[in-house]
């Protein structure tokens, strides 16, 4: 009998908790689903405009949805359309050639900013500032430690 | 005589192939495709934040070209958690935000669209606390944030695009010109659209701002800060302490409004007095940590006995 009721709760649970999912569509033409909700922590997978998504839960504006590969992450909200959105690309995104990332390893995986290497070469720039800056980033590790520490004591180095 | 008909035309295709490669497109192919104009103006104009954050690294490029980059890691790291806190209260906590220190005694900070904040080494000597390193970086944050760049490029590029700039990207390349032979060419050709957005971009960033800009962006700065918890009085204080530094802010980026001789300094500093009245007292200023990791490493200024000379801006700096 309580193997029953036990079995018989499993099932509403999950049946509420696929009924609690709400579809939504991607509106930009890329966004980055990250591991939490901040810009600065690595990139789960990349959807692009058109695609579908499943909203699991929501917090500070930041949904955690479930991608159609069901990969799970963090997502701005307003990045989310709650009808559909017909797929599509950027005349931008059409042109470049591989991926134009907003990751932090953005610039050491190469074939990134080519555009703007392009742009620092004709003009006789030197495109290894924006490359040491890319690199030289904190990761969300040691952001999220930072935010717990309000650095009002001495000896708080991060 | 018909294989020698159907290899002359081969030949042509061939041919109108290579031009679509080397070209990416020409006007005829745009006639021939049946593209509609309007779709062309609208297109080229737009700018996602993937092309955002593209004009953001040239911008970035380019200002490596007049300033050195500190390459003092934890100083960068602190200032980057710092612009990391402030940038997730601001109005796109989404972007990937990107911070540096610029060698530099000039007094100024800089925002490139996509997120690349910069701040000098000057800057930071007149600060006391974190509080008022949160204002300075909440002000850049905020004309990324409020798509400053965005909005000046895509202004610039719809004239451009009205004026007949248009006509030559389409021969230079299609790399923005959707619809053209049907396809874009996988070669890396930078249009003169682009380009011109990056000057555009460059202009803007390097430049400085409209007086409603810098008012916007002093607004979203004070709102950012104090919503990660930082005392209100930041930006405040760090007008204050520019102006009574004696030191000449240059008449560029940050400081566009606030050049001693220029009366937007003492309207940005009545802004902020009034926006203080309203606003919540306390917050954190976090001067143990901004002593520790950047008053007690900044090497000594110029001039200083025993102090090496500090590395020059590389050229003459921008002026409006």
């Amino acid at each position: 009998m309580k193997r029953t009721t036990i079995a018989i709760s499993l099932l509403v649970g999950l049946a509420t908790a696929a009924l609690a999912a709400e579809t939504r569509w991607v509106e930009r033409t890329k966004v980055d689903i990250r591991a939490g909700r901040g810009s600065f922590y690595d990139i789960v997978e990349t959807v692009k405009r058109g695609d579908q998504v499943e909203v699991l839960t929501t917090q500070d504006k930041w949904a955690s949805v479930r991608t159609p590969s069901a990969k799970t992450g963090w997502v701005y909200e307003a990045a989310l359309k709650p009808t559909p959105v017909p797929p599509g690309t950027s005349d931008f995104l059409k042109a470049a050639p591989g991926d134009v990332s907003t990751s932090r390893t953005a610039a050491s995986q190469g074939a990134k900013g080519v555009y703007a290497q392009n742009y620092a070469k004709q003009k006789g720039y030197d495109y290894g500032f924006v490359e040491w800056v890319e690199t030289h980033q904190p990761d969300g590790p040691q952001i999220e430690a930072f935010l717990k520490d309000p650095g009002d004591k001495t000896g708080g180095a991060k | 005589m018909k294989a020698r008909a159907y290899a002359t035309l081969a030949l042509l295709l061939a041919l109108v192939m290579v031009g679509c490669q080397t070209t990416g497109g020409s006007t005829a192919l745009g006639i021939m495709t049946g593209t509609n104009p309007e779709d062309i103006r609208g297109a080229t104009t737009d700018i996602d934040e993937p092309e955002e954050i593209e004009l953001g690294r040239a911008v970035t490029s380019a200002l490596g070209s007049r300033y050195t980059l500190s390459r003092d890691e934890p100083l960068t790291r602190y200032v980057a958690l710092v612009g990391n806190e402030v940038a997730l209260q601001s109005d796109r906590p989404d972007l990937r935000y990107y911070f540096g220190v610029l060698d530099t005694e000039e007094v100024n900070a800089f925002a490139a669209p996509g997120g690349y904040v910069f701040i000098t080494r000057g800057t930071l000597r007149l600060m006391r606390d974190e509080a008022t390193l949160a204002a300075v970086l909440g002000h850049e944050i905020g004309h990324v944030a409020l798509k400053h760049h965005v909005n000046a490029i895509k202004d610039q590029k719809q004239k451009a695009v009205e004026s007949g700039l248009f006509k030559s990207a389409l021969r230079v390349g299609s790399g923005f010109i959707p619809g053209v032979g049907g396809a874009v060419t996988s070669a890396v050709v930078n249009t003169p659209l682009l380009d011109l957005g990056m000057n555009a971009a460059v202009d803007l960033s390097l430049k400085g701002y409209s007086r409603s800009q810098e008012e916007e962006a002093d607004a979203a700065g004070f709102k950012y800060a104090t919503r990660a918890g930082y005392d209100p009085a930041g930006l405040r204080n760090f007008l204050k302490a520019a102006q009574d530094s004696g030191t000449q802010p240059a008449k560029s980026g940050f400081f566009t409004k606030l050049n001693s001789t220029h009366p937007g300094g003492a309207e940005r500093l009545k802004a902020q007095d009034d926006q203080l009245k309203s606003a919540p007292t306390g917050g954190r200023r976090a001067a143990p940590r901004f002593e520790q990791q950047v008053i007690a490493k900044l090497p000594a200024p110029p001039g200083q006995a025993g102090q090496p000379a500090q590395p020059a801006t590389k050229g003459t700096p921008p002026t409006r």
